[in-house]
């Protein structure tokens, strides 16, 4: 007879134990019966545990169906994901080694550079010197735009992709009205880092252009609403400084939230250089920085307890200092320099049925500005899909005004789709002079506040 | 059965020898399916890919609990808390598992939409045929819109573009930024005008055809612009200080980088580009665009042209009509009427094939300096078959991005240097001083004389 494999030996067993024995007591039947089973058992465990140790190493859980194709798509997502590990993780294997990271100590004091005294004059004699770069073209004033977003990646996908619509969407603004741009993405000073960058920034750009004669800040998070509205800078030509706020909140209640750092403009000059400087102190990362953030939150109505920020500082120093600073800063809120997005969003349709771009104010906003949405990072303040739904929104309402030129429209307002709404025709010319908002300008007579 | 044919020894042999056979092939069978489950099925549900998973989600975790980077830091936890149990219960807060796509819904304003007549053939617009006319006419009663900004300086729209939906590509949206912030600083210092479309103004025009009906509707909005340069969205200046040789072109009216010989002699399809070129505003373009588009329309007409330009070109692949092969077929067959207003430029890189150039950087950086434009500073470097966008390119992954990256910050340190900063290394995102604050900043020059060019210095430009 043949010898191995586990089911003849099933066949077998009985056969050879009835064979041997024949008609036996009853207890050794019944002890027989018992071994039987038990070898039974053993058997069919065995083989239960090679088929599923076979069935898992073939066709897994999970996977029925694999394809070559299948198999390369997962190869390049996993290759791709690890180099944008790679690419999001600070480590650079170019860089040398920074050794640990040194803060400065509260006694030391921190500067964004030398003392300079004269600009006020300097600047002057640059500009009779290079009439080739007025500081007024045109009758207006000079304006650049600073903006600008982190080097690396954002952690998101979706946050780079909301970067790229809002920095598009700057450009249609500064090509309207003629301002020009810039997109900052390279830390300058390692100390002034986060929201405090933008000072360093900010003064090395005014000494490097002294051809600009207004520097407007804007945060990468706010959008241009209002494409026909243009800052009325006649408005503010004995001051230095402007910026979105409720003088009632500054000075009478001491908010934290009285003014909005996210878009405010700067004239290039000493005074401007003197606040810099002034606003500073506060800003350098370490034990600084946390020791003025409790000075701010114990100053302030309502702010939370976290480290130094420059609005609150804004705020803070502005109040301290009122007789030296306030006298040159005009505090705006007769247009949205800066608008709070949560109130307005919802808004757009009414706006749209109700009034007409070029007002800048409540009835159709200048600027609205997504503050706590941080797309850029992991976690906002609010949820998801509100902020980016709004985001869309904001950039679809937006990009309507300037599509107006070309006769398309976006289908609703959160549809990246466009529909024709204006036929072509042989003569474009009649079109460009009613619908190009810097042609159209010049024949309504837009009320300058 | 058996048994009674062959006798019950015989039977009995047979028996135990398909016993046997069958044992011997089951045992065969387990033995190659255990060997290919372990060694041949790689990592289809065997247990290294539990380990694999676990380790996976054991350093997911580990990141969550990372600090956050140092831009992040804006209102942490404090007013984090504070708004959070405001909405709680409203939604997630955390950007990672959203899909945006779920937001996107196309609705109906009520604004009345207007079609092409799909029955008849296709056509970018209604023919104009007095363009120049009428141009002429809207510059002289727009004096303060001039199409030259100084003598021999034409006013130039730059155009780029991209998807306005999220890229397929996690890392895809970063590049596209990156590209568009390099744009953005060539143009500021040579005073030319950028517009960046995310518009699909034609359904029929997809694709790399997307361009042609978007460059004819900013010829006809923009009469004051006298050149129109497209530019591919993966492609990057790498020489700030070049100023295009305007004079040349001033009798041309569309300038490609490419070889004559290329085109008009052998049709070879890479003979020119079209990621990167000039096309004056004139009644010649329209016609040009006339004669161009209609190669592009998607389905069939597409597919068919394909066909024709594969068997009409030489070294072209099999694949649908793109609007490069259309341009060479078209300059090689209409020759007389095309070729004395197009300029085929190979004295620089107007546009420069990334795979010849990325890793010479560290040398030009060594032997030149900016300015040059051609192979000792190439003035563009272009991503070709890269898609950074896009899920799958022609090329691995990692060399693109990385030489990406080592292009931009080519081009960004000869911006950096105007405010006294470089990158570390090309392929470093952080920057370090090379040059200190001082306390007379007027006296302060830039190296290259990028702060205030010759060439920006135009008396108005908006």
């Amino acid at each position: 007879m043949g010898s191995g494999g586990a089911f003849p030996a099933q066949k077998r067993l009985p056969m050879t134990h009835g064979g041997a024995r024949g008609r036996g007591a009853p207890l050794l039947l019944r002890g027989r019966q018992i071994n039987k089973t038990l070898h039974n058992i053993k058997i069919t465990i065995l083989c239960s545990f090679v088929t599923i140790l076979v069935l898992r190493g073939t066709i897994g859980i999970g996977s029925l169906v694999t394809s070559e194709a299948d198999a390369e798509n997962q190869h390049l997502i996993e290759e791709t994901n690890r180099i944008l590990a790679e690419i999001r993780s600070d480590k650079d294997p170019s860089d040398p080694d920074e050794g640990p990271e040194r803060f400065l100590s509260l006694n030391d004091t921190f500067s964004l550079g030398p003392r300079i005294s004269n600009w006020d004059e300097d600047r002057k004699v640059w500009l009779e010197k290079n009439p080739q770069f007025p500081n007024f073209v045109k009758g207006k004033p000079r304006i650049l735009l600073v903006t600008g977003s982190q080097p690396a990646p954002c952690d998101n996908a979706i946050g780079d992709h909301y970067l790229l619509k809002a920095l598009k969407n700057k450009i249609d603004y500064c090509r309207i009205h003629g301002i020009e741009i810039l997109y900052n993405m390279a830390h300058l000073d390692k100390e002034m880092a986060g929201y405090w960058a933008k000072l360093p920034l900010l003064r090395r750009l005014m000494l490097s252009h002294p051809e600009v004669e207004w520097i407007w800040w804007m945060d990468s998070d706010a959008l241009f609403t209002d494409m026909v509205f243009e800052i009325p800078v006649s408005k503010y030509k004995d001051y230095n400084m402007v910026i979105h706020g409720y003088p009632d909140l500054l000075f009478d209640q001491k908010s934290w939230i009285a003014l909005n750092t996210g878009s405010f403009l700067f004239r290039n000059c000493q005074w401007s250089l003197d606040l810099l400087d002034a606003w500073a102190p506060m800003g350098p990362k370490g034990p600084l920085r946390e020791e003025a953030g409790k000075i701010l939150t114990a100053s302030l109505k309502g702010r939370p307890a976290f480290e130094a920020d420059d609005q609150s500082a804004l705020i803070y120093l502005f109040l301290s200092q009122k007789e030296r600073w306030m006298s040159k800063v005009y505090v705006e809120n007769s247009f949205y320099l800066h608008g709070f997005w949560e109130g307005l969003v919802d808004q757009y349709e009414e706006v749209i049925e109700k009034y007409h771009p070029g007002l800048g104010d409540a009835r159709w906003p200048f600027v609205t500005h997504f503050v706590g949405c941080k797309p850029c990072g992991s976690y906002g303040d609010y949820p998801v899909e509100r902020c980016l739904k709004s985001m869309e929104r904001a950039f679809n309402f937006a990009d309507n005004q300037v599509l107006n030129l070309y006769g398309f429209r976006h289908r609703g307002l959160v549809s990246p789709n466009i529909k024709r709404i204006r036929n072509e025709t042989v003569a474009p010319l009649v079109n460009v002079d009613q619908f190009d908002i810097r042609h159209a300008a010049r024949h309504t007579a837009e009320p300058q506040s | 059965m058996v048994g009674r044919l062959l006798g019950p020894r015989r039977a009995r042999q047979l028996q135990r020898f398909v016993r046997n056979g069958k044992l011997t092939i089951f045992c065969l069978f387990l033995t190659v399916i255990m060997f290919r489950g372990y060694l041949g099925a790689g990592k289809f549900g065997t247990p290294e890919k539990d380990l694999d998973d676990i380790r996976e989600t054991l350093s997911f975790i580990r990141n969550r609990a990372e600090p956050r980077r140092v831009l992040e830091e804006a209102l942490i936890s404090g007013q984090g808390g504070l708004k959070s149990a405001e909405n709680a219960g409203a939604g997630s807060n955390n950007y990672a598992a959203f899909d945006i796509t779920k937001i996107f819904r196309d609705e109906d304003d009520g604004a009345e939409e207007f079609n092409r007549d799909p029955s008849q053939p296709y056509s970018l617009g209604p023919k104009i045929s007095d363009w120049d006319e009428q141009r002429a006419e809207w510059l002289q009663r727009h004096p303060k819109f001039p199409n030259f900004l100084r003598e021999h300086k034409p006013r130039v729209l730059l155009v780029t573009g991209s998807s306005p939906k999220p890229c397929e590509n996690p890392v895809g949206d970063h590049y596209l930024l990156k590209s568009f912030k390099n744009k953005i600083d060539y143009c500021r210092l040579h005073a030319i005008e950028i517009f960046y479309n995310m518009a699909l103004l034609d359904a029929e025009m997809s694709g790399f055809w997307a361009k042609l009906p978007l460059i004819r509707k900013l010829l006809l909005s923009y009469p004051e612009v006298e050149f129109l340069w497209w530019m591919d969205s993966d492609a990057m200046f790498t020489d700030m200080a070049f100023e295009l040789p305007w004079e040349r072109y001033k009798d041309v009216n569309f300038v490609l980088h490419g070889w004559d010989h290329m085109i008009y002699d052998e049709k070879n399809w890479i003979g020119l580009n079209t990621g990167s070129f000039l096309l004056r505003n004139c009644q010649w373009s329209l016609d040009l665009l006339d004669t161009w588009a209609p190669m592009g329309p998607k389905g069939k007409v597409r597919e068919e042209a394909g066909k024709v330009l594969t068997r009409e070109l030489k070294g072209r692949p099999v694949f649908e009509a793109d609007d490069q092969s259309a341009m060479v077929y078209i300059l090689a067959t209409q020759k007389e009427k095309w070729a004395d207003k197009v300029y085929l430029e190979s004295a620089y890189y107007l546009h420069g094939y990334w795979g010849i150039l990325v890793d010479k950087y560290e040398d030009m950086i060594e032997s030149y300096q900016p300015g040059y434009g051609d192979h000792r500073w190439p003035l563009v470097t272009h991503f070709v078959g890269c898609k950074p966008c896009g899920k799958f390119g022609d090329y691995p992954v990692e060399r693109c991005l990385k030489q990406m990256d080592r292009a931009f910050n080519f081009g960004d340190n000869q911006i950096l240097q105007m405010y006294g900063f470089t990158h570390n290394s090309l392929g470093s995102r952080r920057v370090r001083r090379i040059r200190n604050e001082t306390s007379n900043p007027i006296a302060m020059r830039d190296e290259l004389g990028l702060l205030h060019p010759a060439f920006k210095a135009v008396k108005f430009w908006w």
